[in-house]
């Protein structure tokens, strides 16, 4: 009797244990957020409401948040494809900035029909972007250098060259004018249509919506996905079974390099309206962290980036009528992936053989 | 005679639960001192996890273990190490780049002042144990290069330094020759003389008959049995084991041999680390043949699998397949040729454990003999294919898209198997396809594999199970060290004789018997 409840306890424990963690994870934050908040002599319910109505209380505040839900999105599905299939590519940032450069240049020096111009720009972004996710795609397959390292430093090459390139763009003379680098404005046709008046919420939305359906399309029902997938969970059994494993790698980092590309050229088009240097400002390890909670799931990270979008955009107006400083948020969300990202079971079971506390019976079900 | 001796260990009513799944069912168990206790139960009847509570790697939901007639608690797998029981792992667990004395007293150090390692002292304790005990090996080798059965020696001093009482051996027999089975087990004699204890954990029921004392059987969970070897023979305890008769030896079936639907000639291959593994084979299998191929791990069979399935390079030499030159061909496209491979390495190569059902059924399939749709998953055919393979080949799962990690690892291989075998493949390349399953999945799976070979598919066997090679092959022939050598068509040669080859011709002895006189 005893044992039939406990094996109900563990079993009903193991489907919940997931949302329980989720839960547990957001409750620590919460407490840890508001111990920093406090810390900082603030009360922490006035910081929240602030982030909330800085977030959400109107229909400016809602048009800033999805601004800034736009690129969460798109980041996240670029690291989605790429870790689901177990490519560690940590270089969306750098591909942003090409994508994003790239677009802007397509958008000022080139002169297309209304939507026409717009399409083109996204797609030069997005194919900058692969370009720039070829390299260490290439690095990897045939001198085995490790992604990890490579994408890594590839990001701040991307950051200073597309700098000197909009210096070289504008004249060196003008360099000096303003502290910030940037391009002249695209045309007005290539410029993402604002959806709600006097904010920045674009039209960007639907192509992030769209990445992420068309994502959760080609895993869900297509052969490739199928593959794609099995190349992620296990790559000698994709091999042995027949999977060309080498194209599957190079089009996982393209395809991701490729989603970030666009990302940048959405940012630049949509936003922006210019290629500003050093705009994107961590958004490609916002998407990281985003597809680490979201456990890769695509619409897991539709989901997560509408929370990130809130902390994103409520921040601002938290630091502007509170005393709390901006970064509280950041470490936040930091905190918040850790928490995720822990394996709790092992850290249970090591404490349990630590201390050896025969009283409670739970013994590691593998 | 040996009854009088006193109980060392005792088990009382252990119950041990893995979710809905009763692992262990009420078991009693008492294992006496100065004998060889043998465990043995099919994959899945509860012996590694009843060990592992022993162990302390697991604790009982419910029971108590007795040592010495006292009840004991250990707070976990070093305190009962501490107490005496030491544990052999099927798979070894030693460094392979340090040195065989540093790895016994890994963490058994003595130490001078506290802090600093005595290493004279160390040094002297094992070679104590190693005189005490007559193992002769060579402490200051490397582990890596040395033989199979000196590792497990080395395991065996291992845990006798850490003052092993009772010694559990788990499967031990599995990697060794019949000459280095000879020699484990005057050891296991030698041990029990002296007054250790051995429980001995196999599923090789004439082992158990030659070395044990006691045998208990379990099923399902629950002791089924407590015999001596001189009250029963195999046939009893095998159905002991699985409830029925089972017969454990293949009916062949005449047929005609045809044309080669594979040959090797003059192969060469390297390992990773760039020495040459298989040195020069030749091989042809024909269809409808079974050609199996015997040796001790290590010989070269992975490097001479993976050359011919296109996942090694071959550095020299051609594979043809039905005439026609696959040497420089991948696996995909050897696939397509219609090559099918079950390999050894049945978690990290035959399946994905995260996956499910159909997602592992179906790999494979859906590049060489494909779907009509070549973009988006058909999931009836899909279903249709892995309903077959599930059917055909009695996986028991509830569903399609129940994850194969929570299957166990008879059902995964018949899983594995029922996918390659449902191909209508014209080659299939075979590696240890029933390694630590149960009898029931073997009879069934060497029921498939000669069936298939009836239809006219020629199968390369390549097993590490000598009386697995010689039960099924058509035409046998022994790996020793990167070549081939002929061990003649079925039945000409004695398992003696193999097991000869198996060690280099009788030449070199590699028997694992380096014990003094």
């Amino acid at each position: 009797m005893k044992a039939a409840a406990s094996a109900a306890l563990r079993a009903f424990a193991d489907k919940k244990s997931e949302i329980v963690k989720y839960l547990l994870a957001f409750a620590a934050v919460m407490l840890i957020g508001a111990g920093l908040i406090s810390f900082q002599g603030e009360d922490p319910v006035r910081a929240l409401s602030a982030i909330w109505s800085g977030a959400l209380g109107g229909r400016i505040e809602i048009g800033n948040t999805i601004r800034w839900i736009i690129p969460c999105v798109m980041t996240g599905m670029a690291a989605v494809v790429a870790f689901k299939s177990g490519v560690n590519n940590l270089g969306i940032e750098g591909q942003i900035y090409f994508g994003g450069f790239a677009a802007a240049m397509a958008g000022f020096l080139v002169q297309l029909p209304p939507v026409v111009h717009v399409l083109f720009c996204l797609l030069v972004g997005g194919l900058c972007g692969l370009l720039y996710a070829l390299i260490p795609a290439v690095l990897k397959l045939f001198f085995r250098i490790d992604e990890m390292i490579t994408t890594l430093m590839l990001n701040y090459i991307a950051i200073l060259l597309t700098e000197y390139f909009t210096v070289l763009v504008i004249g060196a003379s003008s360099s000096t004018a303003s502290n910030a680098l940037q391009t002249p404005p695209v045309y007005e046709t290539a410029k993402l249509p604002v959806l709600i008046k006097g904010t920045y919420a674009n039209a960007g939305i639907f192509v992030a919506v769209a990445v992420v359906v068309v994502v959760a399309f080609i895993y869900r029902y297509t052969i490739k996905g199928y593959e794609l997938r099995q190349v992620g969970e296990n790559l000698r059994f994709s091999k042995v079974g027949g999977v060309n494993v080498v194209r599957t790698f190079l089009s996982i980092f393209l395809i991701s390099g490729f989603v970030a590309g666009l990302c940048g050229g959405v940012e630049v088009l949509g936003s922006h309206g210019r290629f500003v240097s050093r705009f994107s400002n961590n958004l490609g390890w916002d998407g990281i962290m985003i597809s680490m909670i979201a456990k890769n799931s695509p619409f897991g990270v539709l989901f997560v980036s509408i929370l990130w979008g809130v902390l994103k955009a409520g921040a601002l107006h938290m630091e502007r009528v509170t005393n709390t400083n901006r970064l509280t948020v950041v470490l936040i969300q930091a905190l918040f992936v850790l928490f995720v990202t822990i394996d709790y079971k092992k850290i249970y079971a090591f404490f349990r053989g630590r201390f050896g506390r025969r009283a409670v019976q739970k013994g590691g079900a593998v | 005679m040996k009854s009088e001796q006193p109980v060392v260990l005792e088990l009382r009513g252990i119950c041990k639960n893995f979710g809905a799944l009763a692992a262990n069912k009420n078991i009693d168990l008492k294992v006496r001192r100065g004998t060889v206790h043998a465990i043995i139960g099919e994959n899945g009847a509860g012996k590694s996890t009843l060990m592992n509570i022993i162990s302390d790697i697991y604790q009982a939901d419910a029971g108590d273990i007795l040592l010495n007639g006292e009840k004991v608690v250990f707070k976990g797998p070093m305190d009962a190490c501490a107490h005496g029981i030491g544990m052999v792992y099927q798979e070894f667990m030693l460094f392979p780049d340090l040195t065989v004395l540093d790895n016994i007293m890994m963490g058994f150090e003595k130490r001078r002042g506290g802090i600093f390692i005595d290493r004279k002292k160390t040094r002297a304790a094992i070679e104590e144990i190693c005189r005490t005990y007559h193992f002769n090996i060579p402490l200051d080798e490397k582990v890596k290069g040395l033989a199979v059965a000196v590792l497990q020696q080395v395991e065996i001093v291992k845990v006798l330094y850490k003052g092993a009482d009772i010694i559990i051996l788990d499967e031990p027999t599995s990697v060794l020759t019949p000459q280095g089975i000879e020699g484990l087990f005057d050891a296991i004699r030698f041990l029990v003389g002296t007054g250790k204890t051995v429980l001995f954990i196999t599923h090789k029921l004439k082992e158990v008959m030659e070395i044990s004392d006691y045998i208990t059987v379990l099923k399902n969970g629950e002791v089924t049995g407590n015999v001596r070897p001189d009250e029963v023979d195999e046939a009893a305890l095998a159905s002991l084991m699985v409830g029925r008769e089972v017969i454990l030896t293949a009916q062949k079936v005449e047929k005609q041999v045809a044309a080669p639907v594979l040959e090797v000639k003059g192969l060469h291959v390297r390992d990773n680390d760039g020495n040459e593994r298989v040195k020069g084979v030749d091989l042809a299998v024909r269809a409808g043949e079974i050609v199996g191929v015997a040796g001790v791990a290590g010989s070269g069979q992975k490097e001479l699998v993976e050359a011919l399935f296109g996942l090694r390079e071959a550095q020299e030499g051609r594979v043809l397949f039905e005439g026609a030159d696959i040497t420089s061909k991948s696996c995909r496209e050897r696939r397509c040729l219609g090559v099918g491979y079950v390999p050894q390495d049945r978690l990290g190569e035959g399946a994905n454990v995260e996956g499910s059902i159909w997602q592992n059924a179906i790999m494979g399939y859906h590049i060489a003999h494909g779907f009509k749709r070549k973009l988006l998953l058909d999931r009836r055919e899909i279903d249709a294919f892995s309903g077959q393979v599930v059917k055909q080949f009695a996986v028991k799962t509830p569903t399609l898209e129940t994850r194969v990690r929570t299957l166990s690892g008879g059902n995964i291989q018949k899983l594995i198997v029922g996918r390659e075998f449902l191909q209508k493949n014209k080659l299939l390349i075979v590696e240890d396809p029933t390694r630590g399953i149960d009898i029931g999945a073997i009879e069934f799976i060497w029921k498939k594999i000669i069936e298939l070979a009836s239809e006219g598919v020629g199968i390369l066997l390549v097993s590490h199970e000598l009386n697995e090679v010689m039960e099924l092959s058509d035409r046998i022939v022994v790996m020793y060290d990167g070549k081939l050598f002929d061990g003649g068509n079925a039945g000409e040669l004695t398992e003696q004789e193999i097991g000869l080859l198996m060690a280099g011709g009788g030449t070199a002895d590699e028997s694992g018997r380096k014990r003094g006189a």
